[in-house]
């Protein structure tokens, strides 16, 4: 991929700009030796926002994350977290963080795991992670050491949510999990940013963040090559619409409507691809007998893979 | 917070520590009570050492023949197998607790709650000390306890809790330098390298100062000798056996820590 498109860094402010972001990464640089895993890079996200850190494997993801958490120190740059140091233990009390490789330990109960953490965050109540776990319909009794890959994951999720944190580090945070457990995640997130908390969900899958992000960045080879709303982006993407009429449609029916192109038309149904709003398109057909919309949005996709490109042919 | 990182170590290492301690008791037994059938055939023993020359019974720490209480409990407990059973045990714990979690991936979410490196690492740490202070204390209580017994009259309580402690301390400083190389590095091979490898390369020193001019000028060095010459059986409370280990172990394991607390994470 040679083209890409230009950075567009600072598009769109944050949603609630003017208020402290909860997680403040300035000008961070980490090299290792001569390799830069991350470069000069500026992300904020603030109280009550979900960001999605997005970009192909080792474009710097995790590498950014563990410099937030502390585990690693930056070479040049700065992060905080809610105002403070990383390694702040009153501000670790207030973060949550879901690793991307879930490594417990292997001899420990769920249940004890559970319990051990707790006692390090000052206590959590029972109560609250035996609902977590019920959630994530994880059983509590047995051994990490013989749980499946996802049930593993669980049990990490739940040591993040259990003390309500008002910051949540998530690192490919559904990875193994089936769709609807997955769902049962996004909604864990979800209800933390109605409390306020501030998320930074690192993944390489788009659609695993896509419906819930409030902002995105794309990073690729260490460096934010792209960072907008998820409205923007969707604005920006094409959408393939197919459309099934309850009878033969009209020739001319779709031509030369404003946004649409790719006309294809096959009996009752037909294909049409919309930039931008399909507002046009709808009220144009509205008082045709349409039975059915089917929306294919893979040009968001397309837009990250854009930006994916050569970033991870050296992986 | 140290107190519960301490607490889970000691709950993880239950089970080991238990069969450690039986072992090393049953172990203690059977050599304890086997002494009074050797002390019969003194004579053959002291022929036998004085058969093998000065140089060897020293490295063997039975300079006052393999029949007497000291030589007898040297020759076959305290010059080698105790503190091997113990740098086995202690190696291994400590190679673990911050090199081996790290690198099974163990450390990083332990370290994402509210809790200092410093404080976890140590945490560990003093769980490694006080299961080798159980262990050993264990061992040293039946030898006091069965003393006359066991023919071993001679020797004083207060000698036996002595050797008991050196004995414990020399585990201790080569498991401080496994931890430490651990903490400071990350690389589990490594820090079990560097405490098993100074235990064996202090040991060979020790062991051939006796024959090789060379490494009588360097057995100072070696913490065998501080153990064994003069025997802590013999000699009791004596500060190169009790003092000399801590003036390595406490600034060892400050470095360690320190260099953990600064680093990244692998």
């Amino acid at each position: 991929m040679t083209n890409l498109p230009p950075p567009t860094l600072g598009t769109s402010p944050p949603p609630t700009s003017g208020t402290a972001p909860a997680i403040d990464i300035r000008a961070l640089t980490k090299r290792f030796g001569s390799l830069t895993a991350v470069d000069s890079l500026d992300l904020a996200v603030q109280p009550g926002e979900i960001y999605g850190l997005l970009g192909p494997n080792g474009a710097g993801k995790t590498t950014t994350l563990r410099c937030l958490l502390g585990f690693l120190n930056p070479t040049a740059g700065s992060v905080s977290l809610l105002g403070g140091a990383p390694r702040d233990l009153d501000v670790r009390r207030r973060v949550g963080y879901v690793a991307g490789d879930v490594t417990l330990d292997r001899h420990l109960k769920v249940r004890d795991l559970l319990k051990w953490y707790g006692d390090l965050r000052g206590g959590v109540p029972a109560a609250k992670t035996e609902t977590l776990c019920e959630r994530l319909t994880l059983d509590p009794t047995r051994k990490i050491g013989e749980l499946s890959t996802g049930n593993r994951r669980k049990v990490s999720v739940v040591q993040a949510f259990m003390h309500e944190p008002e910051v949540l580090v998530l690192d490919e945070a559904t990875g193994g999990l089936d769709p609807l457990l997955q769902r049962t995640v996004l909604g864990l997130v979800q209800e933390r940013r109605a409390a306020g908390a501030a998320v930074l969900w690192s993944s390489h899958l788009l659609p695993e963040v896509e419906n819930i992000a409030d902002r995105v960045g794309i990073l690729r080879r260490g460096e934010l090559v792209r960072e907008d709303t998820m409205a923007n982006l969707r604005a920006e993407a094409r959408q393939r619409l197919e459309l099934r009429f309850a009878e033969e449609i009209p020739a001319g029916l779709l031509d030369g409507l404003p946004g649409t192109s790719d006309v294809a038309v096959d009996g009752r149904t037909a294909h049409v691809v919309v930039d931008g709003s399909i507002a046009a398109l709808l009220t144009h057909i509205a008082d045709r007998d349409v039975e059915r919309i089917v929306s294919h949005d893979d040009d968001l996709e397309d837009i990250f893979f854009t930006y994916y490109g050569d970033g991870s042919e050296d992986q | 917070m140290s107190a519960i990182v301490l607490r889970q170590m000691l709950k993880d290492r239950t089970r080991s520590t238990i069969w450690w301690s039986v072992a090393i008791v049953a172990l203690t037994a059977v050599l304890g009570a086997s002494y009074p059938a050797v002390h019969e055939q003194a004579d053959v023993f002291d022929t036998l050492t004085e058969s093998m020359g000065e140089g060897f019974a020293e490295v063997l720490g039975a300079v006052d023949g393999l029949a007497s209480p000291v030589g007898y409990l040297n020759s076959n407990f305290y010059a080698n197998l105790l503190p091997i059973l113990l740098l086995v045990l202690g190696i291994g714990m400590a190679s673990w607790s911050v090199a081996g979690a790290e690198g099974e991936g163990t450390l990083e979410p332990l370290l994402a709650n509210p809790v200092r490196r410093s404080r976890v690492a140590l945490g560990r740490y003093a769980g490694h000390v006080i299961v080798l202070a159980i262990v050993t204390a264990l061992s040293t209580a039946v030898l006091i306890a069965f003393r006359e017994p066991w023919e071993f009259g001679e020797i004083s309580a207060s000698h036996f809790a002595a050797t008991g402690v050196a004995s414990f301390l020399l585990a201790v400083l080569f498991t401080t330098i496994t931890y430490a190389v651990g903490a400071a590095t990350g690389r589990k091979g490594l820090a079990i390298a560097s405490g098993a490898g100074l235990a064996v390369a202090t040991f060979v020193v020790f062991a051939l100062s006796a024959f090789v001019e060379i490494f009588e000028s360097v057995r100072w060095l070696a913490p065998w000798y501080w153990l064994l010459e003069p025997s802590t059986l013999s000699e009791g409370w004596t500060w190169q056996a009790i003092g000399l280990p801590l003036l390595v172990i406490v600034p060892v394991v400050a470095l360690g820590t320190v260099w953990f607390t600064r680093r990244d994470l692998r």
